[in-house]
């Protein structure tokens, strides 16, 4: 009990004596406070900004296999082009063999992909077209903001009804209801049943502006009133693209046949294509991905808090040692009126880990306060933790506390009889 | 009367590059509770060794010290940390007290080195303020009190860990005569409350204070007197 009291005196007691010199005290806490700030604040958008690229990739689904048909590399289509025509990407036979190997498959969708023009009144805005399912909706996790999306019943009787993003949807028809009204595509008219929200960037591996553009039509009547190909005008030459699905998704039973899907998905597409006319995306793997990045993100920052801590515990030592040096005759007196060499480093030692408390504290404070200024001006996704906050505080607090070992020991081992004498 | 301190041959040497220096030398005395006595002696004599040691801050290189029948010239330094703190009461011609504490707290401190709680300190601080007749300063800071004041709260420190032995280093040697019978008066009033009080001095009319003159001569005791008892009473 009387150990209780003492302590709890001697903790009083360091906290008196930093007062009495408040700005030094101020000053070398100040060097805590920018390892801290600077570490909670980098924690903090490293965090958000890996959140909002693994919510992106959750968003494509993580059970889901995105399988798309991408044009070869120049040099290869160049012969086809020749021919008139070029012919790549993913083939209905592609698509039968893949969703019949794979193990484990729940559900699977293809969409189809040609470039038109959406008409309406003098708007024109060149669109991407997908033919599609109603399993569309779900597989690539499209929200219905207004309306429907393509039924089976449109499917079967190939019905001319068009699903927009909202958008599109803005851009066509301003503030009015675009709901029941038509639009030309390529020519035909289709009735708008839908809008959806924008889909997230990352899900279709396409450039951001034609993400905003997107129209689904059911894949028969699509199929029927566009055909397979693409007329693709480049300079003086026009040619022909033909892609047979632009887009196989394939949802899987669990996260664990995801990434065994994707193998067995690659060495079958590698066997059938010999140009690299496709491209897999797991969004589960490229999470893995990211979160991988994102620990090697912040080790880099805990090496970097690790520099501004040593330098502010660097500042410590020096403070403490001229404290110590400063007050040799008050240590003489507390050492002949009874205290113990350990009431003395316990002095010592509080001093300095106040001083990293309060340096860590202000660091909390401002590291808080620079993540909702990120997020205000330059419109980042910040993300505080406890963990974020704390660590950095405490890595702070065993600073002081190492710092501090040295002059407290020598302030202990001072001769009482010497030190009484000092001047 | 019984037996405070007793010191059998002690010996005291200090290491100088090759040389060595023998500043006690076969020093053997017996002090008696209740006794008052001063330590004469030029300076150089080992009068402040003496002093060292009696307060329990150095340990003899040989011999043995007895305070209160336990011998302390093996103890460790905790041990000795310990026994200053319960046993001793210091007071040093430069009064020592901390600076950034108040009247109030200095007194405390040595009673704040053995876990007495707050609760307790305050009362035994504010009755020794009064008794050095400070009890309206307990709030002050050292620098705002004159020397003689200083002295004062250091007297009151000394006492507040009811000490066996009460030590005083010169505790006039930085004042002025009349503030100098101020503090003797108060070391006179402990005497004759049973304090046993060792002082050292190389002040005549101070040392004549106490009921026992022992005079030391380059480390060795060279005269140990006792003025008659009748004489000492107050």
């Amino acid at each position: 009990m009387k150990a209780v009291f003492k302590v709890t005196d001697i903790v009083v007691l360091g906290l008196v004596s930093l007062s009495v010199h408040k700005f030094r005290s101020f000053l070398t806490a100040l060097g805590i406070l920018f390892g801290v700030w600077s570490v909670i604040a980098m924690l903090a958008i490293n965090e958000g900004a890996s959140y909002e690229s693994q919510e992106a990739l959750r968003r494509m689904g993580t059970d889901n296999l995105l399988i798309e048909s991408v044009k070869p590399p120049e040099e290869e289509s160049a012969a086809a082009r020749e021919r008139g025509a070029l012919h790549y990407g993913l083939t209905e036979e592609d698509v039968k063999i893949l969703t019949s190997n794979l193990p484990k498959v729940v559900e699977w969708v293809t969409a189809h992909r040609t470039m038109k023009s959406a008409v309406r009144g003098t708007r024109l805005i060149s669109v991407q077209v997908l033919g599609t399912t109603p399993g569309y909706l779900e597989l690539a996790r499209l929200r219905l903001r207004q309306g429907r999306f393509i039924s089976a019943t449109d499917q079967l009787r190939g019905r001319n009804v068009a699903v927009l993003t909202y958008s599109l949807s803005r851009r066509l028809f301003g503030f009015e209801d675009p709901l029941g009204q038509a639009i030309r595509l390529g020519g035909l008219s289709y009735v708008v049943i839908g809008l959806v929200e924008q889909p997230g960037r990352a899900m279709a591996a396409i450039p951001a502006e034609m993400v905003s553009n997107l129209v689904f039509v059911p894949a028969r009547a699509g199929r029927m009133r566009f055909g397979r190909y693409t007329i693709v005008r480049t300079g003086m030459s026009r040619y022909g693209e033909r892609v047979e699905v632009s887009q196989l998704i394939i949802q899987m039973a669990d996260e664990t046949s995801v990434i065994e899907g994707a193998r067995v998905a690659r060495s079958l597409l590698r066997r059938r294509h010999d140009a690299a006319d496709y491209r897999i995306t797991v969004p589960l793997e490229l999470i893995e991905q990211r979160r991988q990045q994102r620990r090697l993100w912040n080790i880099m920052f805990f090496m970097i808090a690790s520099v501004s801590l040593l330098v502010g515990g660097i500042g410590i030592v020096n403070i403490m040692l001229a404290s110590v040096n400063e007050r040799t005759r008050e240590i003489g007196i507390r050492r002949a009126l009874g205290a113990k060499r350990r009431d003395i480093i316990t002095q010592f030692l509080v001093e300095a880990v106040a001083l990293t408390a309060v340096g860590g504290l202000m660091g909390i404070v401002v590291g808080m306060l620079v993540p909702v200024l990120v997020e205000r001006v330059l419109d980042l996704t910040t993300i505080l933790s406890a963990t974020t906050i704390l660590i950095p505080f405490f890595m702070a607090v065993v600073v002081g506390l190492i710092s501090g070992l040295y002059p407290a020991f020598r302030a202990a081992r001072l001769d009482p009889i010497h030190a009484l004498r000092h001047e | 009367m019984s037996e405070l301190v007793r010191l059998e041959h002690v010996h005291k040497v200090y290491p100088m590059g090759r040389s060595s220096v023998h500043a006690l030398n076969d020093v053997s005395f017996v002090i008696e509770r209740g006794e008052y006595v001063a330590i004469m002696g030029s300076s150089g004599s080992g009068k402040s060794t003496l002093l060292n040691l009696l307060g329990c801050l150095d340990r003899p290189t040989d011999g043995r010290y007895l305070l209160g029948g336990q011998d302390v010239s093996q103890m460790t330094d905790a041990e000795l940390s310990e026994v200053r703190g319960r046993r001793i009461g210091f007071v040093f011609q430069s009064f020592n007290l901390i600076g950034q504490l108040t009247v109030q707290a200095n007194i405390e401190v040595p009673l704040f080195y053995q876990g007495v709680p707050r609760a307790r300190r305050h009362p035994v601080a504010r009755d020794l303020a009064v008794l050095v007749g400070l009890g309206d300063r307990l709030g002050h800071r050292p620098t705002e009190l004159s020397g003689g004041q200083q002295q004062r709260v250091a007297i009151a420190r000394s006492l507040a860990n009811d000490p066996l032995l009460l030590l005083a280093d010169e505790p006039t040697g930085n004042l002025d005569t009349h503030t100098s019978e101020e503090i003797l008066a108060l070391l006179d009033e402990a005497a004759g409350r049973g304090r046993t009080i060792i002082m050292v001095t190389h002040e005549r009319h101070v040392a004549d204070r106490a009921g026992r003159i022992i005079h030391l001569t380059d480390g060795r005791i060279d005269s140990d007197r006792r003025r008659p008892a009748a004489e000492t009473a107050p």
